[in-house]
């Protein structure tokens, strides 16, 4: 198949004469010559393009041509293009900026030292203050808490302690009333007391 | 021999200030009020951290860097990570600045200097208001230091404390000039 029959190409230097079918010179040439939708009146102008075209049909022509798409088209170096020597990531410790010295930066005047000094010890001071006000807090909240463990010990020693005394009275009260009752039933019945004698047995 | 980095600076100087208070600044002050007055100067010998007066420094540049020992005094080393380990030989400093204060009974000494923690009952003074996890001096009954170390528990709750309780983590003492006398100067 012959490049020529290919209706996709878009060649933007595509002339009159390479067989292009849609490239813009031949429709430029078209337009001018045919005057398909708009008439033009033919000038000077026109007649020039005309001779160019027939120009263009010999040999020579085509060679020039040639040179000319070779001369316009822009050889772009490497630089202008800003792709990385080697394309792959470059570690952010490898990568220096220019023009920066190298190796380390010594820290040997005295004022650098005192400012470095200072912000350690500020940040030094924050901390230890930081850490006693945790203390601090810390220190309250295990006073309120022995505080209300001591409390709730009373209230149960206590409790404990009315339980043991209304128990205590119970017991009295229910000792004096036997007492008395057993005083009553005595007086009323003198031979029983006899009935309560435990039965015991003994060997030899 | 070189001076420190900012970065190296900041890791001491932090190290430093966990043990003085802000009397550090005392450290690099120079040593008179003359316009060309010697000061002390920090710098790095094979990992090693040296506290030396400039002066001194100066003269130890005609020194092959592989012949120089030692000069002034050793603070401690740089890891290879970077952090800062103090050394027992950095104690006359760090007793002149101490912030927080440990005084030993004459019966709790020994065990420290043996390389022991400190126990409650053994403790004959301490600072007051002293945080958890501080760094401290120990020093004798009669002020002599005696070593550093980093504290158990604050000076509250160590009140509470029972006798055989930590109350204080010891981290060098002046035990180590002889325990650890093959390693301690060393460079290799």
């Amino acid at each position: 198949m012959a490049p020529s029959r290919t209706s996709t190409v878009k060649s933007k230097h595509a002339t009159n004469k390479s067989g292009i079918k849609n490239s813009k010179t031949t429709n430029k040439t078209r337009a001018g010559q045919n005057g398909d939708g708009v008439s033009k009146p033919k000038s000077a102008k026109s007649k020039k393009t005309q001779s160019k075209g027939v120009s263009l049909g010999s040999v020579t022509g085509k060679g020039s041509a040639l040179n000319k798409l070779k001369k316009k088209r822009r050889i772009y170096t490497e630089k202008e293009l800003g792709i990385p020597a080697l394309n792959m990531i470059t570690p952010v410790g490898v990568e220096k900026p220019k023009g920066e010295k190298k190796g380390k930066v010594f820290v040997d005047d005295r004022e650098s030292m005192l400012t470095i000094l200072a912000m350690v010890n500020a940040d030094k001071e924050g901390q230890i203050e930081s850490k006693m006000m945790k203390a601090r807090q810390m220190e309250e909240i295990r006073e309120a808490r022995k505080v209300e463990a001591d409390k709730r010990v009373e209230d149960r020693k206590s409790k404990l302690d009315e339980a043991k005394e209304g128990l205590r009275k119970k017991r009295k009260r229910a000792a004096a009333e036997k007492k008395e009752d057993g005083e009553s039933v005595s007086l009323e019945a003198g031979t029983k007391p006899m009935r309560l004698r435990k039965k015991s047995v003994s060997f030899a | 021999m070189r001076p420190l980095t900012e970065s190296e600076t900041q890791t001491l100087f932090a190290k430093l200030a966990n043990y003085t208070g802000t009397s550090l600044k005392n450290l690099i002050a120079p040593l008179d009020n003359g316009p060309n007055a010697d000061r002390y100067v920090f710098r790095i010998q094979q990992s090693r951290c040296y506290y030396v007066r400039l002066s001194l420094s100066n003269l130890a540049t005609s020194i092959a860097r592989d012949k120089l020992l030692s000069l002034g005094t050793c603070l401690g080393k740089f890891t290879k990570s970077g952090k800062f380990r103090l050394h027992i030989t950095a104690l006359p400093i760090l007793a002149e600045h101490a912030r927080y204060k440990v005084w030993v009974k004459a019966n709790g000494e020994m065990p420290f200097l043996y390389g022991g923690h400190i126990v409650k009952a053994h403790v004959g003074r301490w600072s007051d208001d002293c945080p958890e996890h501080q760094g401290v001096v120990v020093y004798s009954m009669n002020d002599t230091p005696l070593g550093f170390g980093v504290t158990a528990r604050s000076t509250q709750e160590a009140r509470r404390l029972d006798p055989t309780g930590i109350t204080c983590f010891r981290q060098a003492d002046c035990g180590e000039y002889l325990r650890d006398e093959d390693s301690l100067f060393a460079t290799s």
